[in-house]
């Protein structure tokens, strides 16, 4: 890309960059904020009562140690929410440790002799902690302050896979549509807002270090110590003005909001034919009725996008009938389509008061895929002729595949083999990792663009193993309900894509980086609809 | 007046003592040093006259009072503590400092001002060019004077002082010790120095005791101590130090 063209990408996603930093401050700011809150009287209570100090420090630790998304999703079946809330929780458990090492070391680490001369002049405790050991403490407190702010920054691009917003977002949608300008339009602006978040903490510590006589009123270093003090203030002002202000400007790219109208929230999981399927269902509405469109797109997967339609966070998403049978009913397979889908209707509708409406058309189901060259070689043509070779067969799947009972698992109990080893991997490496022969099988996704892109061939299911992933609209019933003109709009996109229609959007959009609304809006026009 | 009747100090449960049957009294107006080498006991002596050490056994009364009957804090308060290691607060202008006696006792801001003022001037350090300043701006003379006037701040009848000059050069260490002695005769304060300095203690002191392994060897005047020498090594004491200078 040139220069240019790199200036006219940034300038045209300003809008959005501005509202996601303030998002990815504001969780930053916050987080560490209530940290501090609980992080410091942590530590000094520790200080304190020596004999608390090791299980303490050891939950702490712990907490700690476990991994950011586990951590996410954990608290997402927890708090039963999407969105910030359980991302801040999370934000503040990893900004305690350093917080409260911190301020413990600090505390101890102040020198006795001065100790024994603050009791020495006759003060209180509590005035000893006060007056001398916490301030002489403050400079190591603030260091860990601004090691947990700097590390949170980074913590918090994960944040978007719950839906919470903030620079993550572009990297999630450059992952989902393998896009590195997006990925890079995220992580560039994060690592230059953890070094911002740094110097103007470690600005505000030199701000408020006793001032010395040398500084005369009025003179530049007077001026200049006021204006670090100032600085993780106004970070922290421009966040709220970036979070809360949502100016015209930045909603333009969206659409103008009808005034006074319901907002449908539509969800997407993480990877590309689920953001066009998104977008279709969101243009249908905004051009069809008078309601509005709120995108809460590439929610970290499965279960997060069913967790927040069942607890009414969002009103509606694509979901797959395979995956509604196996992943969220946990029933075994059925093969035929049409009693796939009749069965999650009914189920859904008892279990969880939500309607599936008419498919899109196209079975997305799984395919297992090998290099086509490879494919030629070795004379695979079945699922069933990997058999005696699978053993020195390297896989690549999706996590997701990987632990569900209708992916890896029921394949090996079905073909009665194994794979020699199986790696997890992101839904957008997974195509090039068997490109660049990094694994030699791995389970497409049958709609995929990529198939045809990277020379691939899906191996035919001649067990009749993956059960029928078509996909359909699923809606909270109470939202039909009140609307139900979205019944008939979202209609309109029934049996409306085959599966070489779908193979063929995903390429516009994966293979060939065009934007998803850009393609969407041309198939619809194509189709008549819009 | 101090007074130590019988005191014994134990820091391991009584297989040995940091300080043996000690008795002694310190008058009003007078300055009694406690001369020893280290670990003779004498610092725990002086700590145990404020509380930061409490005796195993025995009875020390300030000023007719028994200290386990005191408020720790409120003793301290009242008796001023200049500390070995200066011990001034690093995040305190020299002012603030100064002051932080009469602050806890709740002392009015202006009251507390003009004190800072008039003691920092009785200290050689003037007010206008030192009160904002930080102690590690401050060479070591400067800082134990800042020391000593912090400790006389709430106008304490009694002063405790902790080889205050210990760590001073001789040049520097000599002249505070001159001032001492004008400060001392100028303001009568009830004075227990502790230093290992011979030189010193004869200087200051209106009394010496001479502190051995927990003992009180002899406790008496300049001239009671080198003219009757009460044991061998009080003698030994001031021999070698007769050889070596010319006292």
């Amino acid at each position: 890309m040139s220069l240019d063209a790199v200036v006219a990408y940034v300038v045209e996603r300003l809008p959005e960059l501005w509202l996601r930093t303030g998002e990815h401050l504001m969780l930053t700011g916050c987080s560490t904020l209530a940290a501090m809150f609980i992080g410091v009287p942590i530590g000094i209570l520790l200080f304190r009562a020596t004999w608390l100090r090791g299980l303490l420090m050891g939950v702490i630790g712990i907490l700690q140690t476990i991994p950011s998304l586990a951590m996410l999703v954990f608290l997402l079946a927890l708090l039963k929410k999407i969105g910030v809330l359980p991302a801040l929780i999370a934000l503040t458990v990893y900004a305690l440790l350093p917080i409260a090492r911190n301020t413990l070391t600090g505390l101890e680490e102040v020198s006795s002799e001065i100790m024994e001369a603050a009791q020495g002049i006759g003060m209180q405790e509590y005035q000893q902690l006060l007056m001398v050991r916490i301030p002489l403490a403050a400079p190591m407190i603030v260091a860990g302050i601004r090691t947990a702010a700097v590390v949170g920054v980074g913590i918090a691009t994960l944040s978007a896979f719950i839906g919470a917003g903030g620079l993550g977002q572009f990297i999630n949608r450059g992952l989902a549509l393998a896009n590195t300008n997006l990925i890079l339009l995220g992580a560039i602006p994060a690592a230059l807002l953890a070094l911002v978040v740094d110097f103007s903490i470690g600005a505000f510590e030199w701000g408020v270090r006793p001032k010395r006589k040398r500084d005369k009123k009025g003179s530049l270093q007077w001026l200049m110590r006021r204006l670090a003090f100032m600085l993780p203030v106004a970070l922290v002002l421009i966040s709220i003005t970036a979070y809360f202000t949502k100016p015209g400007w930045v909603l333009q790219s969206a659409t103008q909001l009808k005034t006074g109208h319901k907002i449908i929230r539509i969800a997407t999981k993480n990877f590309t034919e689920q953001l066009i399927l998104g977008e279709i269902m969101a243009q249908l509405i905004e051009t069809k009725t008078d309601l509005n469109v709120e995108r809460r797109f590439n929610l970290g997967g499965t279960m997060i996008c069913h967790s927040a339609l069942v607890n009414g966070e969002i009103d509606l998403y694509a979901e797959y009938t395979g995956t509604g049978l196996t992943a969220i009913l946990k029933h075994p397979v059925i093969s035929d389509p049409e009693e796939a889908l009749s069965r999650v209707t009914k189920a859904y509708h008892e279990r969880f008061d939500v309607q599936w409406l008419k498919p899109f058309g196209f079975n997305n189901t799984y395919a297992i895929t090998v290099r086509k060259a490879d494919a030629k070689k070795n004379h695979w043509n079945r699922i069933s002729d990997l058999g005696n070779t699978a053993i020195k067969l390297r896989a690549g799947f999706t996590a997701e595949f990987a632990e569900r009972p209708d992916g890896y698992p029921g394949l090996r109990r079905i073909y009665g083999f194994r794979f020699g080893e199986v790696r997890d991997f992101d839904p957008a490496l997974m195509y090039e990792a068997v490109a660049q022969k990094e694994v030699d099988v791995i389970c497409a996704f049958a709609t995929d663009g990529r198939i045809a892109a990277y020379h691939l061939k899906p191996l035919k299911d001649d067990r009749n193993f993956f059960p029928p992933y078509h996909a359909a609209p699923v809606i909270r019933e109470e939202i039909l309900k009140t609307h139900p003109e979205l019944g008939d709009v979202l209609s309109l996109s029934g049996g409306l894509i085959d599966n070489a229609t779908m193979q063929r959007l995903n390429f516009e959009v994966d293979g060939k980086k065009r934007r998803t609304a850009e393609v969407v809006e041309e198939f619809l026009k194509a189709k008549g609809i819009l | 007046m101090i007074k130590l009747t019988r005191v014994f100090k134990t820091f391991d449960g009584g297989s040995s003592y940091a300080v043996k049957d000690l008795s002694l009294t310190v008058d009003v107006g007078e300055t009694l040093v406690l001369l020893g080498s280290s670990g003779c006991g004498k610092t725990t002596t002086l700590k145990m006259i404020n509380r930061l050490i409490e005796p195993t056994q025995g009875i020390i009364e300030v000023g007719g009072k028994n200290v386990m009957d005191h408020n720790p804090v409120d003793l301290r308060r009242q008796i001023g503590y200049v500390f070995q290691g200066i011990g001034l607060f690093p995040h305190m202008t020299i002012e603030q400092n100064v002051e932080i006696v009469p602050r806890l006792l709740g002392w009015s801001i202006r009251s507390r001002r003009e004190r800072m003022q008039e003691l920092l001037e009785i200290v050689g350090l003037p007010a206008e060019s030192f009160a904002q300043r930080f102690p590690d701006e401050l060479s070591g003379g400067q800082q134990q004077r800042v020391g000593v006037a912090r400790a006389l701040a709430a106008n304490p009848a009694y002063l405790l002082m902790d080889e205050p000059f210990g760590a001073l050069d001789a040049l520097t260490r000599e002249a505070l010790q001159q001032e001492l002695l004008t400060l001392k005769n100028q303001l009568k304060k009830t004075i227990v120095f502790v230093t290992h300095d011979l030189h010193e203690a004869l200087l200051i002191g209106d009394r010496i005791a001479i502190l051995h392994e927990g003992n009180l060897e002899q406790i008496g005047t300049k001239e009671d101590i080198l003219d009757t020498p009460a044991t061998q090594f009080v003698q030994d004491l001031f021999t070698i130090k007769r050889q070596g200078t010319l006292i």
